[in-house]
């Protein structure tokens, strides 16, 4: 009896959810004791974390599901910023509508996540190979289509004047705040995201299968699963996701900029690994992924508010990562 | 043989790409032989900036006939831009145009052009020493000050300022932020949030959104680049305090700063000159045997809704 207790008890404590609770929660506990001036207390601080944090999360939701299948996609910030180019493109100046904009953009995006992971899949590239070649192809493609200049309403005409345009309804809707102004729009698409992952991975065949290649790929390739389309999934998702991250960054920055997003694969990857999920494949969730966004968007907005200098941010950043990964280890 | 086919299919991709690239290169006049060759290796095509540089110095040199001018972009690399320069010289180019990444590293390769007598003009940033032809830049440190002292003329002397700056690791960054400072040193002025944004426009929008939040009673934000200013407004009007607060940039380009103060986002920007179309004039001068000064400032203008129709106002020079 006392044994189960305990038992269960330590179970819950060195349960990756806790561990990973715990690094959120000292990052809260730190905001609230720097809380610049009461800056922290107020709803609209949250309001506005959860904003910039969303497009980072909407990577990391894809970010997820790849290193659960035992990769990882180096390709997603160049992918956001391809089809933010592209849906600046097709709105603002080619004016072909807000849905067939959206749709086109996530095809392509889609596309790009899963020609890495037939790659991966057919070739046996290896994932961090085949999405670097992605992630300087794709860049470039984005740098092809604008020109190298960000594509805005301000739209060139041939004698080299500029014409101003104005800016399409959906660019307004995808920046706002709903429910009376308490939530982002961006922020209910990561939620939205993050329902779609978790539905993938814990509901259909598709997401056991997996987790299934993760853990052992020979394993699962003897046992019947289909490794290869499997690979192209996890990637296409990853690619659909980026596509979703590269509209909403476009729409919040009312343009499509090609040098959006460089290095953003980074931090969508700290985001699943302070989580808990781990690089090996195999094992982690979309709400440990959850967690880890609202610790590295909450570390930043502290930072912000404080108005902490760039090198202290760095520094304490670094600190937290490998703080929140050591809270990971298993004894 | 699959081996062969991917490589086949590698190489025709490959050659493709090329031959598409091939066909945006300017060709030489048909009358040919007087036709001058001008190298231009410039640091980064990342920055919206440069890409306009090359832009005005394209449209330059298409205006005046007899030019053929080779673009290289060293993408922040450099090395690159050694090599780059060590390709022009080997070419025999007849004057090299750099818009350099930083300054001792690429001095002895703008020397050794200059030895074997291919005249150099360096854009924007310096090099050390002076074994160059010429040099044209702006004067961010002047650029920063002017914008300063049109805030202080603007808020009366009094307010409550957020300044978002530009990588404070960069020069442009510092001299913005110094010219600035020198600018209203001696009002009331005081900078209640300071944040390095790095000169992206996300950052902007996170940086001002942590200033709104503390702070109830904010004037204006100064931004070291245009995009900055775009991102504190868009925060202040999610906010619904952007009505109340004005917005200063820095760069002036159309499509960006020039585009913001028609909409009336920006109540100022401060044009940042590219110099591409006075290096190609330059370069004819010298080409044609004529005496160039040294040091060429160029002259920068500002733009506010009142003026910009009649594209801009020049900054006094002080």
């Amino acid at each position: 009896m006392t044994k189960d207790l305990t038992k269960s008890s330590a179970h819950f404590l060195h349960s990756p959810t806790t561990r990973a609770l715990g690094a959120l929660i000292v990052v809260i506990v730190l905001g609230l004791i720097f809380n610049a001036d009461g800056a922290f207390l107020k709803w609209g601080t949250h309001r506005d974390m959860l904003r910039a944090v969303s497009v980072y999360g909407i990577l990391a939701c894809g970010m997820t599901i790849v290193i659960i299948a035992g990769g990882i996609d180096l390709s997603v910030g160049s992918v956001l910023a391809l089809t933010a180019v592209l849906f600046s493109l097709i709105s603002i100046h080619w004016q072909w509508g807000a849905a067939l904009a959206i749709v086109l953009c996530l095809i392509a995006g889609a596309c790009c996540g899963a020609l890495s992971g037939f790659f991966i899949g057919k070739f046996k590239v290896q994932a961090f190979i085949a999405t670097l070649a992605m992630m300087v192809f794709a860049r470039g493609v984005a740098k092809w289509l604008s020109g190298g200049q960000k594509v805005s309403t301000a739209v060139q005409q041939p004698d080299g004047s500029y014409e101003y345009g104005e800016i399409p309804e959906i660019f307004n809707f995808i920046n706002a705040k709903i429910l009376g102004g308490n939530i982002a729009v961006v922020t209910v698409i990561l939620l939205g995201c993050i329902l779609i992952s978790w539905i993938l991975l814990k509901k259909l065949r598709q997401g056991r299968y997996i987790y299934a290649i993760g853990g052992n790929e020979e394993a699962a390739r003897l046992s019947g699963v289909p490794v290869k389309s499997m690979k192209i999934l996890a990637f296409g998702m990853s690619g659909l996701f980026s596509a979703a991250a590269g509209i909403c960054q476009a729409s919040q920055e009312f343009q499509g900029d090609p040098e959006a997003g460089i290095s953003y694969e980074l931090s969508a990857i700290a985001m699943v690994v302070i989580g808990g999920t781990t690089l090996q494949g195999g094992r982690g969730s979309i709400w440990l992924t959850l967690i880890g966004i609202l610790t590295i968007g909450y570390l930043e907005k502290i930072l912000s508010i404080n108005a902490v200098g760039e090198d202290k941010r760095l520094m304490l950043t670094g600190i937290i990562i490998i703080a929140a990964v050591l809270l990971q280890k298993n004894k | 043989m699959k081996t062969l086919n991917i490589l086949a299919f590698a190489a025709a991709v490959i050659l493709f790409t090329i031959g598409c690239a091939k066909k945006d290169t300017p060709q030489g006049d048909e009358s040919g032989s007087e036709s001058w060759k001008i190298g231009m290796s410039q640091c980064n095509l990342g920055e919206p900036w440069r890409v306009q540089m090359n832009a005005d110095i394209k449209a330059a040199a298409d205006e005046a006939a007899k030019i053929e001018v080779v673009f290289k972009d060293a993408q922040n690399d450099t090395l690159k831009q050694q090599a780059q320069m060590e390709e022009f010289i080997s070419a025999g180019v007849d004057l090299i145009i750099i818009s350099p990444k930083e300054a001792a590293p690429l001095t002895p390769v703008v020397s050794q052009a200059c030895n074997q007598g291919i005249p150099v003009i360096v854009l924007d940033r310096r090099i050390l020493g002076d074994n160059y032809t010429c040099f044209i830049g702006a004067d961010n440190r002047k650029i920063g000050k002017a914008a300063g002292e049109w805030i202080v003329n603007k808020l009366d002397g009094q307010g409550n300022i957020v300044e978002l700056k530009g990588l404070m690791t960069s020069t442009p960054g510092q001299d913005r932020h110094a010219g600035f400072r020198e600018g209203i040193n001696g009002s009331e002025i005081n900078v209640i949030f300071e944040a390095d944004m790095k000169w992206l426009e996300p950052n902007a929008r996170k940086e001002m959104e942590s200033a709104l939040a503390r702070f109830e009673d904010i004037d204006l934000v100064y931004a070291h680049n245009d995009p900055g200013a775009h991102g504190a407004y868009l925060a202040a009007k999610a906010a619904g305090r952007a009505n109340e607060i004005m917005f200063v940039g820095i760069d002036g380009l159309p499509q960006e700063g020039q585009a913001y103060v028609k909409q009336g986002i920006l109540s100022a920007s401060f044009e940042y000159p590219t110099g591409g179309e006075e290096a190609i004039k330059t370069a004819l001068k010298i080409l044609n045997g004529k005496k160039v000064d040294k040091e060429i400032t160029l002259d920068s203008r500002f733009f506010t809704p009142a003026n910009i129709d009649k594209g801009g106002r020049e900054l006094e020079a002080n």
